[in-house]
């Protein structure tokens, strides 16, 4: 390292710039004064206060859950079928298939929302929670997809041939060795779809008909500066969210692997 | 080994075909599997072994054709319903799972009460030789083991077949030498009928009562060890299954029951018909494995027939040293093998030697 201090200082100031603003956060959801700037001025509790008397903020975060919850279970869920169908069986123009099932992870999602919001309108369809929820699913899929195919992959297929083998029906199979076995692709899974879907904002704002959707109303309320404070605490809450929610995943996939006896091959994603 | 012909059949195969698209993987296979026999499927990679270890099985379908497995047609038998158990390549252990529960894992439908199925459990691993195992986390196995678990949890379920997928290939050559012993005794001890699918000619002839060598989706020759070594069918079966010397050869005459030809280097020959199987339409050749050719030392006298012969390449190997020598004055060049026993000096390279042989250890392919 003491060969290349450029690419030393480079690092630090990658992560700095990455993480900084992300702690900043916090300081200021407990500083007292309504601006944020420092210097700092006194602690305080009010902006939490503030946030979780805000209702209209309560409904956004519940609207919110409810989508990423539901976009995250339907992905995870379709993720498998496609997943498995891709890595086990083959069948006439599977290439291509799964090419269009992945297309959206490069498709801006600006296209995705538009073309959902004229095809919507025109059917008479109208938009809801449930329509944002059909818009996030398409653009997390892939996600799915990606992650339980390679969990599919390092599957042995022997060991659903031994099962059958001994005696087990194909329900059996996958529910006691294959379901298991991949059990960790899913959760991952499952996190990536509804950590996506959580603060997703095009579709939400798009698809959402002003529903209040979390990520939609905090851009609406950095309009009020004196809503900023509220929002960082809200920010706070939801760093804090972000890193239980890893820091669980991470204990599930080491156990996993412990459970197993794979190797570890490196962090969560 | 055990003669085996008067037992019952277990498997048929009649014309059975596999197609894998336009890919021919089996080409009317036909042959039987006694009950309690040890039987191998030898050949090299892609030659279908495989393949048809696995239409047994009912992990693939054949395209044509009839299996019968126990004297019932397996067409409508799933995987699951058969009474076959497989030692997969891989072992196939279920990571997730202890030993206890991989070996019990297909008791689960079976109305035994839980002590029973502990019981039968237990004396599945005693019967491997892993007693006191059964707690233990199944990745947290060596090689050899893992294999065991495989034997344990097939076998637990009383097939009357149990399949075996090249279940030594993983091993160390110690240990395969070592439970190729441990499985010719389980089979004996369990008395069910064994099929190995091996590319290892020489486990195939260790362990097996009777072998099918395949080539290329057909079985080439199915017979008892001996035989295949002995009265190989064909060129590519001799050259598969241990060494052979290939001798040009002219046929002379042909009478009923013998064949007379002049072979380079060894002279007139008198065969019986015996040792001509079926013409292939090839250029005669004379067949002759290097432990039927013995160097004579100066004592010596050839029982049958002897030859002249010039040491062109020495290979020591402790217990036994191989010659390479040309016959009689031509450039017909042999191997043979001798065991080194005390008197009897490795010889050099150019030494002249006298070499004794049998003609009625000559195959003759044609």
């Amino acid at each position: 390292m003491k060969k290349a201090p450029i690419l030393k200082s480079y690092t630090l100031f990658y992560l700095l710039f990455l993480y900084a603003p992300i702690i900043l956060l916090p300081i200021f959801a407990f500083n007292s004064s309504k601006v944020v700037a420092f210097p700092l001025q006194g602690f305080t509790l009010d902006w939490f206060r503030e946030m979780f008397s805000d209702e209209n903020l309560g409904i956004a975060a519940k609207n919110s859950l409810i989508i990423a919850l539901s976009v995250a279970s339907i992905s995870t869920v379709l993720g498998i079928f496609a997943a498995r169908a891709s890595v086990r069986y083959r069948f006439p123009g599977k290439a291509p298939i799964m090419g269009l099932i992945m297309l959206p992870l490069v498709l801006p999602e600006m296209i995705i929302a538009m073309a959902l919001l004229v095809v919507l309108l025109s059917l008479g369809v109208p938009l809801s929670l449930f329509t944002v929820i059909i818009g996030q699913v398409l653009v997390t899929t892939p996600f799915a997809v990606a992650i339980l195919t390679s969990a599919f992959q390092s599957l042995d297929r022997s060991l659903e041939e031994a099962a059958m083998d001994l005696g087990e029906t194909a329900w059996g199979t996958f529910r006691l060795i294959v379901l298991p076995l991949v059990m960790p692709g899913i959760m991952a899974a499952f996190l990536i779809c509804f950590t996506i879907s959580f603060d997703e904002f095009i579709i939400s704002n798009f698809l959402g008909s002003g529903q209040p959707i979390l990520s939609v109303y905090i851009f609406g309320q950095f309009r009020f500066p004196a809503k900023v404070p509220s929002m960082l605490a809200l920010g706070t809450v939801l760093v804090c969210f972000s890193i239980i929610l890893l820091g669980f995943a991470e204990y599930m996939r080491r156990r996993g692997i412990a459970k197993t006896g794979g190797k570890d091959s490196g962090g969560f994603l | 080994m055990t003669t085996s012909d008067d037992r019952p059949t277990m498997i048929e195969f009649k014309d059975v075909h596999k197609y894998y698209g336009d890919y021919h993987a089996l080409r009317g296979i036909n042959g039987t599997i006694r009950a309690g026999e040890f039987f191998s499927l030898l050949g090299p990679s892609g030659c279908g072994k495989t393949t048809l270890l696995r239409t047994i099985a009912g992990f693939e379908g054949i395209s044509s054709g009839v299996i019968m497995i126990d004297g019932k047609d397996a067409a409508g038998i799933a995987a699951n319903a058969r009474p076959t158990n497989m030692v997969f390549q891989s072992y196939a252990i279920f990571p997730h799972m202890t030993v206890e529960e991989n070996v019990g894992f297909g008791l689960r439908k079976d109305p035994r009460s839980k002590e029973e199925k502990a019981k039968a459990v237990a004396e599945a691993l005693e019967m491997v030789g892993l007693k006191g195992f059964g707690k233990r986390a199944a990745h947290a196995l060596s090689g050899g083991q893992r294999q065991r678990v495989a034997l344990a949890r097939a076998l637990i379920l009383k097939p009357k077949v149990l399949l075996l997928d090249e279940p030594l290939s993983a091993l160390d050559k110690k240990m395969r030498e070592h439970m190729q012993v441990e499985l010719i005794k389980l089979q004996r001890q369990v008395g069910i009928t064994f099929i190995l699918v091996t590319h290892d000619q020489e486990e195939a002839l260790v362990m097996s009562d009777r072998i099918a060598v395949m080539f290329d989706g057909e079985i080439a020759q199915l017979d008892d060890p001996e035989t295949l070594y002995r009265r190989p069918a064909n060129k590519k079966v001799a050259n598969f299954i241990g060494t052979m010397n290939f001798i040009p050869a002219e046929i002379l005459s042909e009478t009923g029951d013998k064949v007379e030809i002049e072979a380079k280097g060894l002279g007139r020959v008198a065969l019986d018909i015996a040792q001509a199987p079926a013409p292939a339409g090839e250029a005669p050749v004379v067949g002759l494995r290097p432990e039927t050719l013995t160097l004579l030392y100066d004592d010596q006298k050839a029982s049958e027939r002897e030859t002249e012969g010039l040491i062109d390449e020495v290979i020591y190997l402790g217990d036994m040293t191989y010659y390479d020598v040309y016959l009689g004055g031509t450039d017909v060049e042999v191997r043979l093998s001798m065991r080194n026993v005390p008197g009897r000096p490795v010889l050099e390279v150019g030494a002249k030697v006298r070499v004794a042989w049998s003609p009625s250890a000559l195959v003759l392919f044609r």
